[in-house]
């Protein structure tokens, strides 16, 4: 078993590298339209194909024209399969009692945008570059975390090491230098007697001007700290809880490239982006029932929350839903509106969630303090372009007196920061 | 009496001990080792001593603090299976019917995440055409009190339906097996469905038979159609076809028949403008001061027994007939005057009549007929189906169960041990029933006293249907799953005919048979059915002609009738011997929140101030001011005056309860509210007020709510009632202006001069004189995207608080209870001031030398008797663009918007309410404790049901922290999000405040003044305008329209 992933990782690895070759001749001809390309396959076809080799629900894309040399036939087919069967298509014959049987749904695109998802995935899409060194031949990752906690152990037994010989040295120099004076016959006046706290006092008496800077600066520092902890108090940048679930947004939204709306699906229409609930899992769970990381066990727990047999492909009615922990929350007297943002502001949302798509667990990317709000309102320029709302707006904005050439019309001029716009 | 028991504490003190005698003046009998504490030493040497247990101390506390910092971990829990219609975070509306038994109204539902958290009108419903009223826009909280009934009962015990539904079929069909008789008392169906469904039963069970009850009877108008035009129905009105209407005892505009359609019908003939200054006049003749008196233009007091004799001698004048009748005395020329101007507009008048007697409304039926109403604003063709109750039948069932003939009785909507006047007797007799059932939701009166409770569902948790008129039907559809296990009545009834479909199949099912086939050019069934579940209401005059005739039910045969009265003359003598009142007259009447008192555990009703009395969470005795000083009783109701507590006496029933001084009020007469004295319903309602049904009677066949010969005590105790305004008059001031519709016509700024004020600046006119606009202290804001305003007419506002308790919905306003309204301390953002009038001002004073301590004390003094006029006027935050609140926050908690909102930002308020104490209008509320979650406020904010109501969002606020009205920004803010993802502005419109959609005047225009279409921009240069208390200067973004009375110069 281990033989094999690893004989498919050198697989995976050895096409990443081709795909980087091919990639790389051929993206100067499709570039104009790739990322259109890229973006109708995310929002369409990503959470069932894959623009490599790799099966997902249905079978990877790659190579798709060599399979289906006829042109007209793949559009219908990708436009409604079901009709498509009906014309008896051996391929498509083939395709269907190979994928269980399952039928793909039908696709509301234009030929034109399914000629360029096809061709674009046809090379593979825009395949990634590989991340890990090629000659990290058994697709371990190193663990640089724990390296660097390595090396600093070592090196804190070293310095013990060392702060050990010094003092023994040195115990050893003073009992040499008493036995020489005592051979010598040199009587050593001994210094007064202090402890050390004296010393430091005698010292510091020497040393006002010092002691007072030192001082300063230390009070300052103490402030500071101080300060800095009490604004950190229910701040949970980075707060990354255990999932009840060990989903991954870096195998979902990374990897298989899923967009974060096809489960976010309340993004552009609510002020919650919304969990997904558990049938829209089920979507592509139906099929994909072993994952990478966990195989059967983590999605298992999905079937396990609808009381799903995926032998019978039958749900119970003993269903209990998935208790996820809430990463991001605000306070309650905070209103706060994704589609606002999403749809209206037209902000990205790594914006604020940071680079979700690489996460294993997802933690809270941003400190979400009223602060980092406020910080956002004063640059963000308002998406007025083609939106009628904000118009007239816009023309006040320009032609008031006040307005000097390059003044961005930021959230702020239109009265982003003020209370009512988020407390009520 | 004196007592001459002695009681004592132990044997010692009946031996008398020396011990005990020489001990017994202490506290404590052993002494206390005080002086051995003190004395001790060693405390002193102790190693921790007051300064080392104050260092712990603050650094236990300050560590604790800090790690209470650490927030709870939150879970977030979708759904498994998304339902398509929920998108968590946006709101879903559904249409629905509400019908209580007593109130029809198509409503919109809104939910949240599944929960129904506020009700408004439904604009396609001809009923209520959008407008709520204060009863149905808080039936949403009933749905969730914690003390409805959480399963089936059997004799007092939570059971489930399986052993109910064995019991009550074995026993029913017992009582079939040996004919014995099975009665329904029920409220009465407006719906076709559940019609059936009785009739099913009654089929099953041929010794059924159903006796329709209404709390709050309309009986003698049936009666009187039957007599005088043969047919027993209840018309439908049209006030606004009408250019004089005429009330007698009647509510119409807050409570009697369909306030909120004759409410919306007669300020259409009350909002003057410019263009066409006419105006709809309005008479009432009243021995209360209701609601719809208070808005009259002018309004003649009568006592109770009086008004028969004046709709008869009205008669006469208005056909110069002679029928018998009483003389009114000096009253009679002012009832020559009405029916002058009522002759003059014959087939332009209107009279309704509130009394629940069928001579009298034969009599009314006659002035009618001759003032040309019928077909014009009387319509008996399309009649009203929702007061169908048969009062002697009801009180046949009485008489028949306490002969022991009843074998079974079902309750359905009603509850008549509390409700009946001899409410007493219905619970002996109910107690001969052998099967005794309710299908109340929630326990009452008579559910104590049933064996079984088969628990209806709230209607928010039903399917329902209704034909509430001829002409109309409407869907009900439910807005949540059944909180608790209960069963709609309709199944409950059809599982034990034998028949197991569920409400929804059973009504569609019924629809499809009954309604579609009229409807078939729409489509196919599903068509029709998915449209009017859309719509909530299917209007249809031709094809739902047939309406229910086509249902028959067995109805009781009524045996207790008096013969009908043959003519007027025989009507005429059957008033006058009915006037012949002793001692202190008493009418019960309802009040716009309690209603009959089925809502009565609502806490946002009890708190809803009455809209003339202003006081809350009571009810309490009315009288004449200058009738109580001869008495001897506390005219005044303030925070610290008590209230007299008297005795009320009629017959075998006393009445123990606070006196409140009632200008406008007949003397003579008293008024007591129904819907208190609830026992037996839940913690909010327990021991409020006492039960004033028990002085309705039953006479001439029909319930009646004016008696007579009431003995009253004198003052028993004394008793604090909780008012929101214990101030009458406005002391002199313009806060409400007002004209008369003569000066109006003269004068577009009539009553609303414009107000300059005297400066000694000599850049501004010629005099120095100057608008309050143009003096300024700071700069002015710029309102270059919205600038939202609000306009209130006030022809238009009858005062009903239909508002208030939808804002309380809306924005999550505490209940604070009677103790705290006593305080002042009451949360409502939105109040409405009632202002009487007072016979002393400022010329009056001058003219009789009056002195200035004098002239106040007079000026609090409302107008004697039948003087006395009554203004309403919304009071919410102004939104001052100048605003007072603002300059004196200390922590800038209190900010202006861009768009010209005042805005309130509850997590930066200190609470030092400077704001409060600047604020000229006294819109701000304090939150003096925490209202939610405290058990010392235990209303629905201290319940988990409860808090489902909640708007998800607007912020629950703590204490400590200031708030006020926000003009629902946060529907100004969805409203706005709306208008950007669609790339257009607002429409006007689009966005409404929760008291501006539930009004059922549109008496409050709201929108964005920048729009120069918007209604609120047009309002804006009506001259009827002003803003309140212009003269300080604060520019508020709300405004006033002057109040026009149609008054005539002599009644000026």
């Amino acid at each position: 078993m281990f033989q094999t992933l690893q004989y498919m990782r050198h697989i995976k690895a050895s096409i990443q590298k081709l795909l980087v070759i091919l990639f790389t001749i051929l993206v100067t001809s499709t570039v104009s339209y790739s990322q259109d390309a890229a973006k109708l396959f995310k929002g369409n076809c990503a959470s069932c194909h894959k623009p490599t080799a790799a099966k997902l629900v249905g079978p990877g894309l790659l190579g798709i024209k060599s399979r289906w040399p006829d042109q007209t036939k793949l559009i219908a087919w990708v436009k409604n399969s079901t009709e498509f069967l009906k014309t008896g298509d051996a391929y498509a014959t083939k395709l269907y009692n190979d994928y269980g049987q399952s039928v793909m749904p039908a696709q509301a695109l234009s030929d034109a945008e399914i000629i360029a998802v096809i061709d674009w995935a046809d090379k593979g899409g825009d395949a990634p570059v590989p991340t890990t060194p090629t000659d990290n031949k058994d697709g371990v990752v190193q663990n640089a975390p724990a390296e660097s906690n390595n090396t600093m152990y070592i090196l804190l037994g070293i310095g013990v090491l060392l702060s050990v010989l010094i003092f023994v040295l040195s115990t050893v120099k003073k009992s040499l230098e008493a036995l020489l004076n005592d051979k010598k016959g040199i009587v050593v006046v001994p210094k007064p007697e202090r402890t050390p706290l004296q010393s430091f006092r005698y010292w510091a008496s020497n040393n006002k001007k010092l002691v007072a800077i030192i001082g300063l600066f230390a009070v300052i520092w103490v402030l500071k700290q101080g300060w800095d902890g009490l604004l950190g108090v229910g701040v949970y940048t980075d707060y990354a809880p255990e999932q009840p679930i060990k989903f991954s947004h870096k195998l979902h939204a990374g990897d298989n490239q899923i967009a974060c709306v096809y489960c976010h699906s309340g993004v552009e229409k609510s002020k919650h982006a919304n969990i997904p609930s558990a049938n829209v899992c089920m979507n592509c769970h139906a099929y994909i029932q072993e994952g990478p990381t966990y195989g059967k066990e983590e999605i298992g727990k999905i079937y396990a929350a609808l009381d799903y047999n995926p032998e019978t492909r039958k749900y119970g009615t003993n269903q209990k839903p998935i208790e996820w922990i809430r990463v991001h929350s605000l306070p309650d007297h905070a209103y706060f509106n994704h589609s606002q943002h999403v749809k209206v502001g037209k902000i990205e949302c790594t914006q604020c969630h940071g680079p979700v798509d690489s996460m294993e667990v997802v933690k809270q990317y941003s400190p979400l303090t009223m602060g980092w709000c406020i910080n956002c309102h004063r640059e963000t320029e308002v998406a007025f372009k083609d939106n009628k709302y904000y118009e007239d707006l816009h023309k006040k904005f320009v032609n008031d007196p006040k307005y000097k050439k390059g003044d961005k019309f930021t959230v702020e001029k239109i009265g982003g920061l003020e209370c009512s716009k988020c407390h009520y | 009496m004196s007592n001459t028991k002695k009681y004592w504490k132990g044997i010692e003190e009946l031996k008398a001990t020396p011990e005990f005698l020489q001990s017994k003046n202490n506290e404590f009998i052993e002494d206390l080792p005080v002086d051995e504490f003190l004395g001790n030493d060693s405390i002193v040497d102790t190693s921790t001593n007051r300064r080392d247990f104050l260092k712990f101390l603050g650094f236990s506390v300050t560590a604790a603090s800090l790690a209470a910092c650490e927030t709870p971990v939150r879970k977030a829990i979708p759904y498994l299976n998304k339902p398509e219609e929920i998108l968590p975070g946006v709101a879903n509306f559904y249409a629905s019917t509400y019908w209580d038994g007593n109130d029809y109204s198509g409503v919109i539902v809104k939910t949240r995440e599944g929960r129904p958290i506020f009700i408004e009108g439904n604009d396609l419903c001809p009923i209520s055409n959008g407008g709520s009223h204060a009863r149905i826009g808080a039936s949403v909280l009933s749905l969730y009190d914690s003390s409805r009934y959480k399963a089936p009962q059997i004799s007092g015990k939570e059971s489930d339906w399986k052993s109910l539904d064995s019991a009550v079929s074995g026993k029913l069909n017992d009582i079939a097996a040996g004919s014995g008789a099975i009665r329904i008392l029920t409220s009465t169906i407006i719906s076709p469905s559940q019609k059936a469904a009785v009739a099913e039963f009654t089929t099953k069970y041929p010794t059924a038979q159903v006796v329709t009850y209404d709390a709050i009877s309309y009986n003698a108008i049936s009666i009187a159609n039957n007599a005088s035009f043969g047919k027993a129905v209840i018309p439908t009105y049209d006030f606004s076809k009408a250019e004089v209407v005429l009330g007698i005892s009647c509510d119409f505009l807050a409570n009697w028949l369909s306030p909120i359609e004759h409410a919306r019908q007669l300020s259409s003939t009350r909002k003057v403008n410019v263009e066409d200054k006419k105006m709809s006049r309005h008479l009432q003749i009243e021995s209360n001061l209701s609601v719809t008196g208070a808005n009259a233009d002018k309004r003649v007091v009568l006592k109770p027994s009086q008004i028969g004799s004046a709709v008869v001698s009205l008669y006469n004048k208005l056909t110069g007939s002679s029928l018998s009748t009483k003389s009114l005395d000096k009253k009679d020329a002012i009832i020559s005057e009405i029916a002058s101007e009522l002759n003059k507009n014959k087939g332009k008048a209107l009279v309704v009549c509130g009394i629940n007697d069928s001579a009298i409304q034969q009599v009314i039926n006659a002035i009618n007929m001759h003032l040309g109403a019928y077909g014009n604003s009387i319509f008996l063709d399309t009649p009203d189906f929702t007061k169908q109750g048969n009062d002697a039948a009801v009180m046949g069932l009485v008489s028949e169960m306490n002969a022991g003939k009843v074998d079974a009785l079902f309750i359905h909507g009603v509850n008549p041990v509390y409700t009946l006047p001899n409410g007493e007797a219905f619970k002996a007799a109910l107690s001969k029933v052998d099967l005794s059932l309710s299908f109340s939701d929630r326990p009452d009166e008579t559910t104590a006293v049933c064996k079984y409770v088969a628990p209806d569902n709230h209607y928010l948790e039903s399917w329902s249907d209704a034909n509430p008129r001829k002409g109309v039907l409407a869907l009900g559809q439910p807005t949540i799953n059944p909180l608790f296990s209960t069963r709609q009545s309709i199944e409950s009834l059809l599982i034990w005919s034998g028949n197991t479909t569920n409400a929804h199949d059973y009504i569609a099912k019924y629809w499809e048979l009954n309604f579609y086939p009229s409807f078939a050019t729409l489509g196919g069934f599903a068509t029709f059915w998915n449209k009017s579940l859309h719509d909530g209401v299917v209007l249809n005059n031709a094809q739902i002609a047939q309406d229910l005739g086509t249902i028959k039910i067995t109805t009781i045969p009524v045996t207790e009738v008096s013969a009908p009265i043959a003519d007027l003359n025989s009507a005429a003598a059957l008033i006058s011997a009915a006037s012949n009142a002793k001692g202190t007259e008493v009418f019960v009447y309802q009040k716009t929140g309690i209603g009959n008192g089925n809502q009565a555990n609502n806490p946002w009703l009890q708190e809803l101030p009455d809209p003339i009395s202003k006081v809350t969470w009571d009810n309490y005795v009315l009288m004449n001011p200058s009738e109580m000083e001869d008495k001897g009783f506390n005219t005044i109701n303030g925070q610290v005056q008590e209230a007299d507590i008297i005795d009320v006496t009629i017959g075998s029933n006393k009445l123990t309860l606070p006196v409140l001084a009632q200008p406008g009020l007949a003397k003579g007469v008293i008024g007591i509210a129904v819907g208190y004295g609830r026992e037996n319903v839940g913690k909010t309602a327990n021991g409020i007020g006492a039960n004033a049904f028990k002085f309705t009677q039953f006479i001439n066949g029909t319930f009646q709510s004016e008696t007579s010969g009431a003995t009253l005590s004198g003052s028993v105790g004394k008793y604090h009632l909780a008012a929101t305004q214990t101030h009458h008059t406005m002391m002199g001031r313009q806060i409400v202006k007002e004209a008369t519709l003569e000066e109006y016509k003269k004068d577009n700024k009539a009553g609303n001069e414009d107000l300059l004020l005297a400066t000694n600046l000599k850049t501004i006119g010629k005099d120095g004189k100057a608008a309050p606009k143009e003096l300024n202290l700071w700069e002015s804001f710029e309102n270059k995207n919205h600038f939202w305003n609000m306009s209130i007419d006030l022809n238009a506002c009858f005062g009903c608080g239909a508002c208030v308790v939808s804002c309380t919905s809306e924005n999550n306003v505490p209940v604070v209870g009677k103790d705290e309204v006593r305080r002042s301390r009451e949360m409502h953002w939105l109040r409405i001031d009632r202002y009487y009038s007072s016979d002393m001002n400022e010329e009056v004073a001058e003219k009789e030398g009056v002195g200035a301590i004098d002239k106040f004390l007079k000026m609090e003094i409302p107008s004697a008797n039948d003087n006395v006029e009554v203004v309403f006027q919304p009071v919410m935050c102004q939104h001052c663009n100048h605003a007072p609140c603002e300059t004196v926050c200390p922590v800038l908690a209190t900010t202006h918007s861009l768009e010209g909102l005042n805005q309130m930002t509850y997590n930066r308020c200190i609470g030092t309410r400077y704001c409060a104490n600047n604020c000229p209008y006294k819109v701000r509320r304090f939150n003096w404790f925490r209202y939610n979650e405290n058990a010392q406020f235990d209303f629905n904010m201290n319940d988990d049901l409860g808090k489902m109501v909640l708007n998800p969002d607007v912020t629950v606020r703590s204490r400590g922290v200031m708030e006020k009205c926000s003009m629902c920004v946060q529907r100004i803010q969805a409203g706005k999000l709306v208008a950007k993802k669609n790339s257009e502005r607002p429409k006007d419109g689009a966005i409404k405040t929760a008291c501006q959609k539930s009004c059922p005047t549109n008496a409050i225009s709201f929108g964005d003044f920048n729009d120069m279409n918007s209604q609120v921009r047009k309002t804006w240069n009506n001259e009827r305008k002003y803003q309140l208390l212009e003269e300080v200067g604060v520019q508020p973004s709300v405004f006033y329209l002057t109040k026009i009375r149609n008054k005539t110069s002599k009644e000026a």
